[in-house]
């Protein structure tokens, strides 16, 4: 039990996909211009992750090695599409809000990365945990970066109003990538001053 | 002339990395020296150079609504653009499995160095965005394709390469003890990406 | 078990492919029917929302039959819903010149709307300009969707209220098929609704951009036939 408490609480701080593997950045760049985006990516990337290291996991023992990449890739892949697919038929409104991160998530470094260094050689049980606290670790970074690019690039949190309410000029490098960039090797600076392990010579 | 100017632009304006900052987990991850990052720039120009060109022809003749025309009549309502994802990627996953098993085989230091990183060229969204933009662009052949592969992933790798340059200087200075390594990766990647967004202006 | 065996390798990928395509094409011929009729209702309620009929968000809540009957109650005549999938196919031979009809939708109150569609940073970004069919050039609403734009920035042209807003009251310029409308950078003065042109959006330059050839292809296709005489 230990070990499985380990498994899910390390990628969340030592072991961070995005601040320390440096996995799932493109996605991190995208889709941290504002929180509720970057919320509805954090949810998505958890479920996907989770799923697809399990399936990963189960099929393991019978995936030919030479080709592991495409066959992971395969199947999240159609996990996805199916996803969209009867979000589309069922639940319209909601897959107009998702469609957009579709190809975000197929291409996420994190879900591959995750299968590939954790899945294919541990058990079912061990591999959900870990897909699924990456997913975590992944989304608070996110939403991190979309809480302070919100606020000072737009002034609002949520989309209400909080700083542009005091009269705040909005600055508009901070909604670029460039700055999303800048802000994540700030919250790595922060992480390791406190964490002191992490530091590289 | 218009392949010239397609590639200048795939090279600098529509520069992978910094104008639509794709492919950003490899490139971050590594650069630490230039002997890999040129080896990993290789490998994506020409994982880049062979799948645009083949999903170009996927999406020409079988994915576009009515691209199956040629099958017959009766196959010019088919439309199987829901595929064009799954395709795509499992075309660019197969590629990177070659490269990979090639790299293995003939440069073990390489491979070695490359780690993960290798593999995960597969999900490096730069190459399946680069498929995308193909699909979405419309470009008129397979030559106008085959030239913004090749932009594309030399844009890749002047970028990579550049950075890795940085990072062996950055390497010999008093940097923070916390920024140290990765963190100063990426406030360096932001300034050149501030700095790259100059070339947005030129039309070409 | 030898999993590195060639004939294992062949047959297991053959098998993986084979079955997920079948899934894939399974799924979506099954769910199509659904999906169209919601695709519908969606791209009703934007015609409708670029008409000001109703908020977009209001026509969400009202239910597909709901969205389909106040359309039908209000459209002039008979109109068939053109697809979005159908503008593309459209928007590839306006783009090569061919000299295709622009589909209209005109409704009994003196509203028209005019559908427009072009690429965008990610993916295909489409809308509706509603003009005042008295002039056929006085926008009178507009409403803009996209695929996949970037969330906060390039999305902004369906998110943000105050985009679309920018277009009412803006007038088409008909005599310039070329450029008839401009989406540019520090664009319009406020209140100026005669110079044809609105502000494109901060720190989406190239969806911007998109929206902006797309404006140009569609409504200077539509401007040409309404100078060849005749609004209809």
């Amino acid at each position: 039990m230990g070990k499985l408490k380990e498994t899910f609480l390390n990628p969340i701080l030592k072991g961070n996909p995005i601040t320390v593997l440096v996995l799932g950045i493109c996605s991190a760049l995208a889709v941290t211009v504002e929180l509720k985006g970057a919320c509805v990516m954090a949810l998505s990337v958890i479920v996907v992750t989770g799923v697809s290291s399990l399936i990963a996991s189960l099929l393991r023992n019978t995936i030919p090695n030479r080709v592991r990449i495409v066959i992971q890739l395969v199947i999240v892949a159609m996990m996805v599409i199916l996803v969209d697919q009867f979000l589309k038929a069922f639940a319209f409104a909601i897959d107009k809000q998702l469609s957009v991160y579709i190809g975000l998530i197929i291409t996420n470094c994190i879900v591959m990365g995750r299968i590939e260094a954790f899945a294919l050689g541990n058990k079912p049980i061990p591999s959900l945990v870990d897909g699924l606290a990456n997913g975590l670790g992944y989304g608070l970074i996110l939403i991190a970066v979309a809480f302070f690019r919100e606020l000072f690039g737009s002034g609002t949190l949520f989309g209400v109003p909080v700083l542009s309410a005091l009269g705040y000029t909005n600055n508009g490098l901070v909604i670029l990538p460039p700055m999303a960039l800048i802000i994540l090797g700030l919250i790595i600076w922060a992480q390791r001053s406190v964490q002191k392990d992490l530091q590289e010579k | 002339m218009e392949y010239i100017s397609l590639f200048v632009k795939s090279i600098f304006v529509d520069n992978m990395i910094f104008a639509y900052f794709l492919g950003m987990c490899s490139y971050l991850a590594v650069s630490k020296n230039v002997k890999t990052a040129n080896g990993l720039g290789i490998a994506v120009i020409f994982v880049l150079l062979i799948t645009l060109p083949v999903n170009y022809l996927l999406n020409k003749f079988v994915l576009q609504p009515g691209a199956l025309r040629w099958l017959g009549a009766g196959f010019a309502d088919v439309d199987l653009s829901f595929l064009s994802f799954i395709l795509f990627i499992a075309v660019i996953a197969a590629i990177v499995q070659v490269v990979e098993m090639v790299v293995e085989k003939f440069l073990p230091t390489l491979y070695a160095s490359l780690g993960i990183y290798l593999p995960l060229i597969a999900v490096n969204c730069a190459i399946l965005g680069a498929a995308l933009f193909m699909q979405q662009r419309e470009f008129a052949n397979v030559g106008e394709a085959t030239v913004y592969a090749l932009g594309s992933g030399i844009g890749w790798y002047l970028a990579i390469v550049a950075l890795a340059a940085i990072r062996e200087k950055l390497a010999y200075s008093n940097v923070p003890a916390g920024l140290k390594g990765i963190g100063i990766t990426f406030i360096t990647v932001g300034l050149m990406g501030i700095a790259f967004m100059a070339f947005m202006g030129i039309s070409l | 078990m030898n999993t590195n065996n060639n004939t294992y390798t062949v047959i297991y990928t053959t098998v993986i492919c084979v079955l997920v395509a079948a899934i894939l094409a399974f799924v979506s011929q099954t769910l199509k029917p659904r999906q169209e009729a919601n695709e519908k209702a969606e791209t009703i309620s934007q015609i409708l929302t670029a008409a000001q009929f109703a908020d977009k968000a209001e026509l969400q809540k009202m239910g597909n039959a709901a969205i389909i009957q106040l359309f039908n109650d209000n459209i002039d005549g008979k109109a068939e819903v053109v697809s979005v999938s159908e503008l593309k196919a459209l928007n590839y031979k306006l783009k090569a010149g061919e000299n295709v009809p622009v589909p209209t939708y005109r409704f009994k109150n003196g509203v028209k709307v005019i559908p427009i569609y072009g690429a965008g940073l990610w993916g295909p970004v489409w809308g509706y300009i509603a003009v005042d069919d008295a002039d056929g050039v006085r926008i009178v609403g507009a409403y803009f969707d996209h695929e996949s734009e970037t969330p906060g920035l390039g999305g902004k042209i369906k998110d943000d209220p105050a985009f679309r807003a920018q277009f009412k009251g803006e007038v088409i310029d008909a005599g310039n098929p070329a450029k008839p409308f401009d989406i540019v950078k520090g664009g319009s003065p406020a209140g100026n609704t005669e110079d044809s042109k609105v502000d494109a959006i901060t720190g989406a330059t190239m969806t911007s951009k998109g929206l902006d050839a797309a404006m140009d292809v569609w409504l200077g296709a539509y401007v040409k036939s309404l100078n060849h005489g005749g609004t209809k």
